[in-house]
This record gives structure tokens, C-alpha cells and sequence, in this order.
């Protein structure tokens, strides 16, 4: 009788478990499938494609042209036509053709380079800044510090939506505004003040853990403060700073808000988020293409996070709890 | 003598270090997060320019009393406290239950435990795709799936009708930011002694009496906290909103329509986001008193 009762809940317990998988990966197993199809085949029934293609793939990523080009003989129409022109107008015609060409494809490479770009710079730049800060928070003693740390924690408070406005009206006075370049600089100064409080509490709660006795080692041994950092405190906590880099570059990866209002104008500035969106909202909103793009955008992320899944879900717990 | 000189200077010598080493955190916050924090407060009162050329108007009250006169602020900011409410409490109860389960042993936890992170991991912008693919009307798999069970309409337009999309951007939030509450509930449930329990089955407790007076005491301070992260956060919510559905109507996508669509209205976007600044610190404060009790 009670062994009975056991399996039942047991079973029950397995179907729960079960429920709880499909809740997860729903969406994921629909954007993996469609990822895999023909944009013709993107609402075929069943989640296993039927013909199954990596042509999105290789599309995206510029090793295949994509059907329209391949199929159409637009080519030597074209050279057909402009045969009789004299030569500088053939090569006026062909580059703006090309020109055009280039504006269709969907430039997910170009968006790509631009996130990665963004992300690393901002993500470097946090992590260096915040490698000193935390080290004067957790080993240096001086009046003050209690309050510079618990102002820090606050900030971490304020949303992108509150400072969207002021950072704006800031950034236009100091004419960063106008340009790509002058917009992507704003743009790592905001990505580097959105994950410098993170980092700094990351940092500084692995820095603790290290045994303060080695550092004196060091210093006895004629290190001076600044040495012990780099010398001692850095290479002991590499996995930590692996970590806090990741972490920066996933915000700087996901960031919406602030590259829509600095990078609006300029296309060829667009990071992964807005060039997506704007790209699903224009002629190119194909299910297959957009599926592996999405794909292709969380794949550098998710693989990042299994190699250093131990101690990221660890900072996100510590992390969180001390934000 | 001596002594005592040496270790004054090397204790200076450490407190100059300190502060050297930390002056570039405070300088970028205090530019960047501080200062425009006061900016916005100032430019709350003027009607703000957009081309540089032209000075900013002083207003004085006047944002403010048009965005409380107006009755899509107040949708709005009904919306935004329904929205955060329902998905601080939602994403606690998910991230609570699939937090007991996981701390229970069984085949395959390891893989399960790793897919469970995917939601909160993975870039928003590419599960935003997936999530509008299987909502889509008659063709979308889950609308599908909804319609043959008789829960909706096949052709209905789930995201992009004002009337639903905030009902798919609350429970897509769920989704998206229970795992943060089950790795922060898991974390303390791993840390309550095994000896409190062994304690209340020989007075003969049962499941429910264990969970009611040993779990769910040990947990009241780290769910309390998460609340309040969530909440904060979920508050201010932008892009995983916008993203999502750009009719679900909460007050950061108003912010950010009436700051940089269309003719743009930047003074009264600032008396809004000061509105929200002002009514965030004191459900905060009311909050760390009554239900942290600090």
C-alpha cells in the first residue's frame, strides 16, 4: 500500500518535472526546428522539418547566395542590357547595382561584428575599472568607504528608463550625437556605467575570499600595493574575472533601449537587437532567416555560460542577493 | 616612536590608495547615474528643446499637471503596478515550486537544472522571435495547439492587440525571470540543516507541516529580497516589454513614445520618469520597513 502510493507520487513527480521541461524549452524547440527550414516550409506542421536545410545558416553567415540570386538569371540580363553602354557608365551602373544588393541583404554579419564590438569594448572597460574599485573595497581601509559601497548599491536601483531622458539631452550637449562613431561612443560610456556596479560586486565579494596572508607574502617580499594586484590578486581570481567579463558582455549583448535612441539613424550601426527588430518589421521578416538568426545570437552566449556555468550562476546568486 | 610613525604613514599611504583606486567608479556614477538623475528632475519643470540651437522653456508645473490630467498616464501607471505585481508574484511561485523540485533527487536533474537558465540567458531579442512565431494567429503552433483545445480564437492576434498583449508580456516576463528566483530560492533551500527537519518527523510532522513552519520561515528573507529586486526591476521594464508587444501600455514604453517618437516631448517624458522615480523610492522604503523589517 505504501509502496504503492510511493510510485504514484513518484510518477507523479516525473510528470511535473516532464510539464516543467516543456514550459522551458517550447519556444526554443520551435526556434531550433524553424532555424533548420525553407522560409517557404516555416509553417509545416510538426516540429521535426520535413526537408531539412542548413541554407539559413550558410546565407547568414555569406557562404551561399541567397535563392533569389542564385535562381534568377538576372546577371547576364543585366550585362546583356548594359552591353552597349560606353565602359565607365557599365562600371557606374554595376556599382550602384551592387550597391543595392548590398542594402537587401540581410547584414546579420555586420550586426554581429557591431554587438560584438560594443559588448567587448564596454565589457573590457567595466571590468578593468571595476578590478581597482573592487580591490580599494575590499582591502584598502579608509573613512567613507562604507558609504561610496552602499551609494554604489543604490544606483544599481535606477533603471535605463528613468536616465534614458537626461543621458539623451547630456550626450546631445557634449555633441556626441550625429555620427555612428560619436553614437557609439556614447554608447560605451552608458554600457560601461550600466555594468561597472555588477562587476564591482562580483569582484569585490571573490576578492574577499582570497587569503589576505598571500598578499602580505607579497608585499614582505617588496611588492607594492599596485604590484600585489596584478602579481597576486588577478591571477588568483581569473575565473572570477572570466565571469564578471562574461556577465558585462551579456548586457552589453542584450541592450535595446539606449542603441534605439543613439543609433536610430545609422544602419550600419546597428547591434543584433535593434538590426533584428528593425529587420522583422521591414520585407524581411522571413521565419527561417529570422530563426537562425536568433540562433545564431544566443548561441555565443549559451556556449560562454555552460563553460562557466559553475561560477556564473554562482555570481548571480551572490550577486543578486548584494546588488 | 618610530613605530607608530610608520604604521600612521603606511595606514595614509592606504587610505590614498583607496581612494585613488576608486575615484574612477564614483566619477563615472556620479556623471552618469547621479547627475542625470538631478538633470532629469530640472528638465522635469521645462519644456525641453530638441535642436540644440533652441534654449529649453521654463514651464514650471506645467508637465506635470498635464501628464496627471491625462487619463492614458493613469492607464498606464495602472498597467505598469498590475504588471509588476503580477509578475513579481508570478515568477516567485514558478521560481519557488521548480526550486523544491530541484532540490529533490531524481533522473536527470543535471540536464534538467542546466535548461532551466535558458529562459533568463539566452538574449532576449532572439527568444522574443520565438515566442511571437508561436503566438502567431492561425499559424503560430501554440495558437494551434490553444485553438484545438478551444482555449482561443485561431485567428486571434494575440501580441499585437492592445487588449492581450499585456496579458502575453506579463506571463513572457514570468517565463523569462523565474529562473532568477529559483537559483536564489534553491541556494538557501540548499542551506537550511537537514536537523530541523529530522527534528520535526520524529514529532511526527508531515510534508505540508515541514514546508509551513521550517521551509517556508527559512526562506522569508531571501523570497522578501528577490520581491523587491524583481519588483524594482519589472518597475522599470523597457525592452523586454517593448520588445515583446509595443501595445501592452506600461509606463516606461509611454516614457519612452512621448521622449523619442514623433514630435518628441522630452520635458514631459522627465516629469513622468520623475513621477516614477519618486513613487519607486517610496513603495521601496515602505517596503524595507515593513516586509524586511531592517
Amino acid at each position: 500500500m505504501v509502496r504503492k502510493k510511493n510510485i504514484a507520487k513518484k510518477i507523479g513527480f516525473y510528470i511535473l518535472v516532464l510539464m516543467l521541461v516543456v514550459f522551458v524549452a517550447y519556444p526554443f524547440a520551435w526556434m531550433l526546428s524553424i532555424s533548420f527550414r525553407y522560409d517557404t516550409d516555416a509553417f509545416e506542421k510538426g516540429i521535426i522539418p520535413e526537408r531539412p536545410t542548413l541554407r539559413q545558416y550558410g546565407e547568414l553567415l555569406g557562404l551561399v547566395k541567397s535563392i533569389r540570386e542564385e535562381l534568377s538569371q538576372e546577371e547576364q540580363q543585366m550585362m546583356e542590357l548594359i552591353k552597349d553602354l560606353p565602359p565607365e557608365q557599365q562600371e557606374a551602373f554595376l556599382a550602384e547595382i551592387t550597391a543595392q544588393r548590398k542594402k537587401e541583404t540581410f547584414p546579420f554579419l555586420r550586426f554581429f561584428k557591431n554587438s560584438l564590438f560594443l559588448a567587448g569594448i564596454s565589457a573590457l572597460i567595466s571590468l578593468i575599472i571595476a578590478i581597482f574599485g573592487a580591490y580599494s573595497f575590499s582591502r584598502l581601509e579608509y573613512k567613507g568607504r562604507g558609504v561610496v559601497q552602499r551609494s554604489v548599491l543604490v544606483v544599481y536601483l535606477f533603471g535605463g528608463t528613468i536616465l534614458a531622458v537626461p543621458l539623451y539631452q547630456i550626450f546631445v550637449k557634449l555633441g556626441l550625437f550625429g555620427s555612428g562613431t560619436r553614437a557609439y561612443i556614447a554608447l560605451i560610456i552608458i554600457y560601461v556605467v550600466q555594468t561597472l556596479p555588477v562587476s564591482l560586486y562580483m569582484l569585490g565579494n571573490y576578492f574577499r575570499t582570497i587569503p589576505y596572508s598571500i598578499e602580505e607574502a607579497a608585499i614582505i617580499d617588496g611588492c607594492s600595493r599596485l604590484q600585489t594586484i596584478f602579481k597576486v590578486v588577478v591571477p588568483l581570481s581569473l575565473p572570477a574575472i572570466i565571469t564578471v567579463y562574461i556577465y558585462a558582455f551579456m548586457i552589453g549583448w542584450n541592450e535595446f533601449l539606449f542603441v534605439s535612441i543613439f543609433a536610430r539613424p545609422y544602419p550600419e550601426y546597428y547591434t543584433l537587437p535593434i538590426g533584428l527588430n528593425e529587420l522583422f518589421n521591414s520585407a524581411h521578416a522571413i521565419w527561417g532567416k529570422m530563426m537562425a538568426a536568433s540562433v545564431m545570437t544566443a548561441l555565443p552566449v549559451i556556449i560562454m555560460f555552460t563553460i562557466m556555468e559553475k561560477y556564473l550562476t554562482g555570481g548571480l546568486t551572490v550577486g543578486g542577493v548584494k546588488e | 616612536m618610530t613605530q607608530s610613525v610608520k604604521v600612521s604613514t603606511l595606514k595614509i599611504k592606504e587610505r590614498n590608495l583607496g581612494w585613488k583606486l576608486i575615484i574612477p567608479t564614483i566619477l563615472i556614477i556620479a556623471a552618469l547615474i547621479i547627475y542625470p538623475v538631478i538633470y532629469n528632475i530640472y528638465l522635469s519643470f521645462y519644456d525641453v528643446s530638441i535642436s540644440p540651437g533652441k534654449p529649453n522653456v521654463f514651464v514650471g508645473f506645467q508637465n506635470y499637471v498635464d501628464v496627471l490630467t491625462d487619463s492614458d498616464f493613469w492607464i498606464s501607471f495602472s498597467k505598469t503596478l498590475a504588471f509588476t505585481l503580477l509578475t513579481v508574484v508570478g515568477s516567485i511561485l514558478v521560481g519557488l515550486v521548480v526550486a523544491l523540485m530541484m532540490n529533490r533527487k531524481f533522473i536527470g536533474r543535471t540536464l534538467v537544472r542546466a535548461m532551466l537558465l535558458l529562459p533568463y540567458i539566452t538574449p532576449l531579442i532572439a527568444i522574443v522571435f520565438a515566442w511571437r512565431y508561436v503566438f502567431l494567429p492561425i499559424d503560430g503552433p501554440l495558437i494551434r495547439l490553444l485553438s484545438t483545445i478551444g482555449i482561443v480564437d485561431p485567428g486571434v492576434d494575440l501580441i499585437n492587440n492592445p487588449n492581450n498583449a499585456f496579458w502575453v508580456v506579463t506571463i513572457f516576463n514570468i517565463w523569462r525571470n523565474f529562473p532568477f528566483v529559483y537559483l536564489m530560492i534553491l541556494s538557501r533551500l540548499q542551506s537550511i540543516s537537514k536537523t530541523l527537519y529530522e527534528a520535526a518527523e520524529i514529532d511526527g510532522a508531515n510534508a505540508w507541516q515541514k514546508f509551513r513552519s521550517i521551509t517556508l520561515p527559512e526562506l522569508y528573507f531571501v523570497i522578501g529580497s528577490v520581491a523587491l529586486l524583481r519588483g524594482i526591476w519589472n518597475f522599470y521594464k523597457f525592452d523586454e516589454v517593448y520588445l515583446m508587444s509595443k501595445f501592452a501600455g506600461t509606463l516606461p514604453l509611454y516614457i519612452y513614445e512621448k521622449a523619442f517618437l514623433g514630435v518628441p516631448e522630452q520635458g514631459v517624458a522627465a516629469a513622468i520618469a520623475t513621477i516614477l522615480f519618486v513613487g519607486m523610492m517610496a513603495l521601496i522604503g515602505f517596503y524595507v520597513k515593513k516586509v524586511l523589517k531592517w
